[in-house]
């Protein structure tokens, strides 16, 4: 590897040897397109000045909306009422798909009593049944004429900051001002008055993130697009998700819970330790 | 195998050696010194070590410490970061932030060192919290030892500020939360708080562009250079008074008896650094503390939800969580909330703490001298009270971590609150009876709890009857608790031959692994004044010694 960089003259007498023998055209084609890949899987996919659509488009299909409609039916209308307007639970008739999504993805729905706190479980739908109870949903709400928010499209943030390009950094400033109070700068969660638990983040998607930042499940506030441009949000969820998958600087993040955790194990491994070494050294004399 | 070119090579080093060892010797007339400080003996009980564990903490953090300045800058003035940690890219920060992050993610060692001294800080106050225990506990300051006693818990006072200083020098958002709660509880000092935050930070928070500067000169100079002092002469004092020893076969209050410094006692004792070292260094490579690029830079409007000190100040903070709402206000004044559980409490324990030696003589009228320790359950009355006190410091560092608590068993904020609001006072209550129960029970067993079943031994006595009995312990139990007095010479004979068992084994024990020359346990004189320790190698006298 350590080799003296070898002449460019050199390097190039074979490529046009291969080009002669009618081989370097589809050859030059497949290296630039790995190239390209590479640059684009490197930077991410959105690029400034690249459009970025910021809603997931739901299906319309009147199979998908059929078959989430005899879901629905079997699955949430004991509490949401048959076509969603609601029974012992809220109506669901402008909620749109991103609280559907968000709530059924995250397996906080189905919820056995409708008193229970929603906390994130294993999903009870597969991806498919969701996006059928989702188009169902969306399908009920745009009858209704009151459409809620569509499902946030999340783009990886880029390595430059272009117009439509969230970076990690505008994600981290957002996230410590909005959302930290509550779930912990690094994402793990707390507490809030009424026995409200505050979840870790590190589980969640970053659509899911998106989806939750535009929705507001109760407590949290929903921060609406007054709030939020679309780019902040996947900003916000780009972050999240940065954090939650990088791997921890220094070592073991130890529940990622600050001092109390660290206090533990200073205590109990650090001085638990030499407590066990003092006694297997101090009584000889 | 040697040959004669070797063997003189040998004989002109060792001549050599004696060379400078007698110039030296010459000039400062060290040799008489040094050699009976060789000699000086320190008793063999291993949570007498525990005190050296915090020594050598304080050591590796002077070391990590002066690494950690070499690239620290406690500068306020802002700056935009475009290093390598991209979430930061771009983002605003004091210089002070922007140079932690610069050493923990560009400087070699850097974020190793950073780590490792958190975590020694840590391990430090542990382990000086634990050698306070064993203190307490045995009554290790009972005269003449009382003024080591109130150095000790100034170090420790120091220690929790040097702590409290270091954690807030990142700025980073835990660092400005901390010190955003300090401000307000130095405010809420009656009448001058005001006046003494405003002086401190040089103006309403966050302070002015000194207060980084001031904090950095505390945090590395003044701290440092007062618990260096003080730890000298609380070693000096202990060198010069000698170690206190449990009470045992040869043991009295006139004699010391254990390992001498050179070899053992010093082999024991750096070994003892290379593990502290192993494991403070261990777990700064190993395990993440302090994440400061996470918190990202203090700014007023931003908080996180984990937002705790270090566990040694955690009490503190779980005080002001349990301290109810109550606010008073008389001549126009009002003294604000975080007065009583931020400046009032810690100062009353502190108090008490220091006052306790005193506090101690007048609980159990014993105003002498000592220097045999009590095991816990010879004092059950102290070792009670110590018990409550730890179970309500535990109480307040659990209610310091109330949330995380919450969101682990799924458990109503304040529920929790609630809860060790009530424990603060019932845990120690029962705690401290239990404890007591348990001594007198122990007095009367007799037994170590761990080295032998919890039982008693079965005299019978010469009328016939039989009795439980503590074995060798009766001498010293305060008040003769528990077992009959005044023996028939049956059972005293008995009783003298348990004891003389447990002693042979003891002896044994310190035959076994006795210091190199010499089978018996080396012992020596203590001398109220005296600073020439005699040695003495009598040997084991046998049969006891000991004074109540």
């Amino acid at each position: 590897m350590s080799q003296a960089p070898v002449p460019v003259a050199r390097w190039r007498r074979p490529f046009e040897a291969i080009r002669r023998r009618a081989l370097g055209g589809p050859l030059a084609l497949i290296g630039v397109a790995v190239a390209l890949f590479a640059v684009l899987s490197w930077a991410g996919p959105a690029q400034a000045g690249t459009p970025v659509r910021w809603t997931v488009p739901v299906s319309t299909k009147p199979a998908d909306i059929k078959a989430g409609n005899v879901l629905f039916d079997l699955h949430c209308s004991s509490c949401h009422g048959m076509g969603a307007v609601g029974a012992s639970a809220p109506a669901l008739l402008s909620v749109g798909p991103a609280a559907v999504d968000f709530f059924v993805s995250t397996g906080r729905m189905p919820l056995n009593s409708p008193k229970a706190q929603p906390v994130r479980h294993r999903p009870y739908f597969s991806p498919k049944q969701i996006a059928q109870i989702v188009a169902y949903v969306n399908a009920v709400d745009v009858a209704h004429g009151t459409p809620g928010p569509g499902i946030p499209a999340v783009v990886a943030a880029c390595k430059k900051q272009g117009p439509e390009c969230p970076t990690l950094s505008e994600g981290d400033q957002l996230f410590l001002l909005n959302c930290a109070q509550c779930h912990d700068a690094s994402g793990s969660g707390g507490m809030l008055s009424n026995g409200y638990v505050i979840p870790s983040l590190r589980a969640a998607t970053a659509t899911q993130i998106a989806e939750a930042v535009r929705v507001g499940p109760r407590p949290m506030p929903n921060f609406g697009p007054g709030q939020f441009t679309d780019q902040q949000v996947a900003a916000i969820a780009d972050y999240v998700h940065w954090l939650s998958t990088a791997p921890d600087r220094g070592g073991l993040g130890i529940a990622h819970f600050g001092p109390v955790p660290e206090g533990f194990v200073a205590i109990i491994f650090g001085l638990g330790i030499l407590l066990v070494v003092s006694r297997l050294i101090g009584n000889r004399g | 195998m040697s040959t004669a070119a070797e063997r003189s090579a040998s004989r002109k080093r060792a001549e050599r050696q004696e060379q400078v060892l007698d110039f030296v010797d010459d000039r400062l007339g060290s040799s008489r010194w040094i050699r009976s400080a060789l000699d000086k003996i320190f008793p063999d009980h291993w949570s007498f070590m525990v005190g050296e564990v915090a020594m050598y903490c304080f050591v590796l953090l002077l070391v990590t410490g002066v690494y950690l300045a070499l690239f620290y800058s406690p500068s306020s003035a802002v700056v935009t970061y475009h290093g390598s940690y991209a979430p930061l890219d771009g983002q605003k920060m004091t210089q002070a932030y922007e140079s932690v992050i610069n050493l923990s993610f560009n400087v070699r060692f850097g974020l190793l060192m950073r780590q490792a001294h958190h975590w020694a800080a840590n391990i430090f106050l542990a382990a000086i919290a634990f050698h306070m225990c064993r203190v307490f506990f045995t009554g290790a300051f009972r005269r003449p030892r009382e003024v080591n006693w109130i150095i000790g818990i100034t170090l420790l006072l120091i220690s929790m500020l040097e702590g409290f200083s270091g954690y807030s020098l990142p700025d980073d958002l835990l660092s400005g939360s901390g010190l955003r709660v300090v401000f307000s509880i130095v405010q809420s000092i009656p009448l001058i708080g005001p006046w003494l935050a405003f002086t401190v930070w040089g103006g309403p928070f966050p302070g002015s562009s000194a207060f980084l500067e001031r904090l950095f000169v505390i945090h590395e100079f003044i701290f440092p250079l007062l618990l260096a002092g003080l730890l000298g002469a609380h070693l000096a004092i202990l060198w010069h008074q000698k170690h206190t020893d449990f009470p045992g076969p040869g043991k009295t209050e006139k004699n010391i008896v254990g390992s001498r410094l050179w070899p053992q006692y010093a082999i024991k004792s750096q070994a003892l650094l290379m593990f502290v070292a192993m494991v403070v260094f261990g777990l700064g490579g190993l395990v993440q503390i302090n994440p400061i690029w996470i918190y990202g830079p203090f700014e007023a409007a931003r908080s996180s939800a984990g937002t705790q000190p270090d566990w040694y100040v955690g009490w503190l903070d779980g005080a002001m969580r349990l301290w109810p709402h109550w606010e008073f206000r008389s001549f126009g004044h009002e003294i604000a909330n975080p007065f009583f559980p931020g400046i009032l409490l810690p100062g009353l324990v502190f108090t008490a703490i220091y006052a306790w030696p005193w506090i101690d003589k007048r609980l159990f009228s014993d105003y002498g001298g000592h220097n045999l320790l009590d095991r816990p359950r010879d004092k059950p009355l102290r070792t009670a009270l110590g018990v409550a006190a730890l179970i309500f410091f535990v109480d307040c560092t659990l209610a310091s971590a109330t949330d995380l608590i919450g969101n682990g068993l799924q458990v109503s904020f304040e529920l929790l609150i609630e809860i060790l609001q009530y424990g603060s006072f019932i845990g120690p209550a029962v705690g401290g009876i239990v404890t007591y129960r348990a001594c007198l029970l122990l007095q009367r067993g007799g037994a170590h709890p761990i080295q032998r079943p919890v039982g008693g031994i079965i005299v019978r006595d010469a009328h016939g009857a039989y009795h439980t009995l503590g074995a060798a312990h009766e001498e010293h139990a305060p008040g003769g608790h528990g077992a009959d007095n005044g023996h028939s010479n049956a059972e005293e004979a008995v009783l003298e031959r348990v004891g003389a068992d447990r002693e042979e084994a003891e002896a044994d024990r310190a035959v076994r692994t006795g210091p190199g020359h010499g089978a018996e346990p080396v012992q020596e004189e203590r001398q109220s004044g005296g600073a020439e320790p005699a040695v003495d190698e009598q040997g084991d006298q046998g049969g006891h010694h000991r004074q109540g």
